[in-house]
């Protein structure tokens, strides 16, 4: 079997398995879909229970709702939601696009930026600016991220009044969905930023004392080429996972975020899915985080193998 | 590249300020807009199927009935009620100065359809399939006719939001039923969009209302995930007002709002409140004098103190509040650690072998399985001190709703935490016996007490014919509460709601606070 064989029939493996496990462990927590539908002071009949069961399927057996679950997967059906009162793939559709809005720009920017000032940073280890800047970003990578997002809110929204406190939009114009997300992106981003910032200072120190850039040194390079022509391209290897990794689980990431602004995306909706035992939508949003996740590292085995050569032999 | 970097900061920065100047004031301003905060979010525009949806939507679609400031059932859309000797046929002459938003007349009509639609599609309304007959419209009114005797139909009735079956009729599945659009209704406001991606709800008001004016134009209630946040809105001045349904706005953030100077709020009993549950049917709780030592063991005023922040009153053994109709009084529950030790050792629990833990009927160390949801946590933290003094050991476990749903149906615990709504106090027999009756089941109820004399007065009150009868059982209800201790009450809380002294006239029903049609005809723009 060739190398690319082997490679996709191992994700292959994966998908099977990641998509049983989707199935399994909502059902291995205590409750289910009718636990908590209807509200704490609503009393229902024996017969209603019954009918709602039924309707929800949960009547039928485990080994049956599997079968159920994996023939919908091959339609592509992602089912529907009885808390939600909708097809799952609709919910996720709507709230995807609000997620992919708020936290790609975080994303990339937090990548770009957390890379090149990283480099920066660990070339010119010794400079004042960049020690300080160091410090900065530290604090940021250690601070517990929902604090920063109330302090971030408390400052920018509420006592400089710059910002909304909270959603998506109020008009739904460009302009004012643009002034609500600005500061949870630019929060997401300093996130992103701090902890991309962090490895690669670190990765450019470990490279930067190999005998490869010393050599460089010797045949004359400027200082920026050493980093940008040769120092870098290994150094960013463990950045290059961790962005994959971040791209996996971008639908589910910004969940603190969602919640201190009150914004309904795909984190607050697996959250809440989670505490109401909605199946449905634990399962369909399960299953795209799980082809994202796949995906990513695919994307991520591809780069490494054009960028490390020892990958590509081995 | 340094400089280009310090380029992209000062854009960066230069844009805040940019954006957030230019977006300032993006409110649409047509008009007197009342704003409501709340932290109950709204999960699906379905009025049906979404509990918090149903609550907002009692504004568009007013129930048949409503709660009156001193808990008495009287009209809304009904102009009022009558009963028969035999409290079989009840009848409701409809008021006849109703119409929809989109124009319709409302007739009774609409209110024999909403009945007879709810009791054959909706799961909680099934109760009707097997108490109403027959639902008629005779005249102006609406009859219903029971094959028993039911005294809480009017009850009932303050909770069904009315239908237009010019728009319901088509619709198979009430409960999947969603609409962000334009809800038609009847109400002097209606919801005009539901916006779920901006977690805002629009009212708009009803041009063919004919009832007495309301004062302002739109109602916007805006949803929050985040309760801190919420609070930051309402010092900042985006919201007028908050709102929760059977919850009050957290005691710990009233200072902050008081100290703005342009906070009042309006202050109720609550009807609903924080007790301690037991599991009636195992051992020792099932002992009424273990329950009675656990009742002294409990320091009521410091809970109250640091639960609720000294915002409500020690309860009695009745554990009924003085907020509900035809309240008795009883014993106050009283703290006091060696009555609580004495009773138990007359009860034959003791600490033979002197290890700080008294010994069951077993010979067993006592160990309590305490079930709390997080919402309780701190409040089981604290009984579980009183239980280590009064030298019965305990086990906690915090979990989340459903799983203490789960596990509380099971039977797997002996001790939890947890509250009653207000609605939850009046359901079934009224008078918190939802709560506990055995033959019944729910989310948020308990279900353990099988004791014939509570299930016989149960019953009693669900047949009684007159207000006399039905007042001498809440008072046998109450004293039997006091006897047997099947739940404490660790306080009687207020309900506190906040709002801007910009606006005036706010009115609170027991049932559902502020959200409620004559509180939205009352409020107005101070002057």
């Amino acid at each position: 079997m060739s190398l690319a064989a082997k490679k996709v029939s191992r994700y292959i493996i994966a998908i099977i398995i990641i998509f049983s496990l989707n199935f399994v462990i909502p059902r291995a927590m205590p409750g289910d879909p009718l636990t908590n539908l209807l509200g704490e002071d609503v009393i229902l009949t024996d017969s209603s229970v019954t009918t709602l069961r039924s309707e929800m399927g949960l009547d039928r057996s485990f080994s049956q709702q599997y079968l159920d679950y994996w023939r919908s997967i091959l339609k592509l059906d992602l089912g529907y939601s009885f808390h939600r009162h909708s097809p799952v793939s609709d919910i996720i559709f709507t709230r995807m696009k609000w997620t992919l809005l708020l936290a790609l720009p975080s994303l990339l920017l937090g990548g770009v930026l957390g890379t090149v000032l990283g480099a920066l940073a660990g070339w010119r280890c010794e400079n004042r600016s960049q020690k300080m800047k160091t410090a900065f970003f530290l604090g940021v990578y250690c601070t517990p991220p929902y604090f920063l997002c109330l302090l971030a809110l408390y400052l920018f929204s509420f006592k400089f009044a710059l910002f909304p406190l909270k959603g998506f939009y109020d008009t739904g114009s460009a302009l004012d969905i643009a002034h609500h997300l600005f500061l949870p992106i630019l929060v997401m981003t300093l996130f992103s930023l701090s902890r991309n910032y962090m490895i690669m200072r670190g990765s450019i120190l470990q490279e930067k004392s190999s005998l490869y850039a010393t050599y460089a040194r010797a045949k004359g390079l400027y200082d920026a080429e050493i980093l940008f022509r040769h120092v870098f391209k290994n150094a960013l290897l463990p950045i290059i996972t961790l962005l994959a990794m971040d791209f996996g689980f971008i639908l589910s990431g910004a969940l603190f975020v969602e919640i201190v602004f009150s914004m309904d995306g795909m984190g607050n909706l697996i959250y809440d899915a989670l505490l109401s035992r909605d199946y449905p939508v634990l399962q369909g949003s399960f299953l795209i985080i799980t082809l994202m996740v796949v995906s990513a590292n695919l994307l991520a085995d591809i780069l490494y193998s054009r960028l490390d050569p020892r990958v590509r032999w081995h | 590249m340094r400089r280009s970097l310090y380029k992209l900061t000062f854009v960066l920065l230069l844009s805040i300020l940019i954006l957030g100047t230019v977006c300032q004031g993006g409110e649409d301003s047509s008009g007197t807009v009342l704003k409501i905060g709340t932290p109950n979010v709204v999960k699906s525009a379905s009025i049906l199927g979404d509990s918090n949806m149903g609550v907002l939507a009692h504004l568009s679609n007013p129930t048949l009935m409503k709660m009156a400031e001193d808990g008495k059932i009287v009209g809304l859309t009904a102009k009022s009620y009558e009963v028969s000797e035999d409290g079989k046929v009840w009848t409701f002459p409809i008021n006849d100065d109703l119409y929809w938003s989109d124009g319709q007349k409302f007739t009774p009509d609409d209110v024999q359809f909403t009945f007879s639609y709810l009791r054959d599609n909706y799961p909680a309304a099934g109760w009707m399939k097997n108490t109403v007959d027959n639902i008629s419209v005779e005249g102006d009114a609406v009859v219903f006719k029971l094959n028993k005797p039911y005294s809480r139909l009017n009850l009932e009735f303050a909770t069904y939001p009315i239908l237009a079956r010019h728009i319901w009729e088509k619709v198979d599945k009430p409960m999947e039923y969603t609409n962000e659009g334009e809800n038609v209704g009847y109400g002097p406001f209606y919801i005009s969009k539901t916006d779920l991606a901006a977690g805002v709800v629009y009212f708009l008001k009803n041009p063919y209302w004919k009832g007495a004016s309301p004062k302002f134009d739109s109602l916007v209630i805006h949803t929050y995930s985040n309760m801190d946040v919420l609070s930051l809105a309402l010092e900042k001045g985006d919201e007028d007002a908050y709102y929760k349904y059977a919850g009050t706005y957290p005691y710990a953030s009233m200072q902050k709002l008081k100290d703005t100077g342009n906070f009042d709020f309006v202050e109720k009993d609550n009807i609903g409140l924080i007790f301690l549950g037991m599991n009636l049917q195992k051992e020792p709780m099932s002992d009424i004098n273990f329950r009675k030592a656990l009742s002294y063991a409990i320091n009521y005023s410091e809970i109250l103190k640091l639960d609720a922040l000294g915002y409500g009153q020690v309860p009695n053994a009745g554990f009924v509040p003085p907020s509900m109709m035809d309240f008795k009084e009883t014993a106050k529950l009283e703290h006091n650690l060696t009555q609580a030790k004495s009773i138990l050792a007359d009860a034959g629990y003791k600490d033979t072998n002197a290890n700080g833990i008294v010994e069951g009927k077993d010979g067993k160390d006592i160990k309590l399985a305490f079930l709390t949801r997080t919402d309780y946590q701190r409040t089981a933290e604290l009984m579980a001190e009183y239980l280590k003094l009064l030298g019965i050991d305990s086990e906690m476990k915090s979990v989340d709703s459903s799983t203490w749903i789960k596990q509380k149906d099971a039977g797997e615990y002996d001790l939890t935490i947890t509250r009653s709504t207000p609605w939850g106090m009046l359901m079934h027999a009224n008078w918190g016996t939802g709560y506990f009756d055995s033959r019944r089941t729910g989310e948020g109820v308990l279900h353990v007490l099988d004791d014939p004399v509570f299930l016989k007065l149960c019953d009693d009150i669900l047949a009684s014919t007159s207000e006399d009868q039905l007042k001498d059982y809440a008072y046998d209800l109450q004293d039997y509460y006091a006897e047997n201790l099947p739940a404490i009450a660790l306080y009687w809380s207020k309900v506190e709601t906040p709002y801007n002294r910009a606006w005036q006239g706010w009115y609170s029903d027991p049932l559902y606070g502020i959200f409620n049609v004559d509180n939205f005809l009352s409020v107005e723009k101070s002057k």
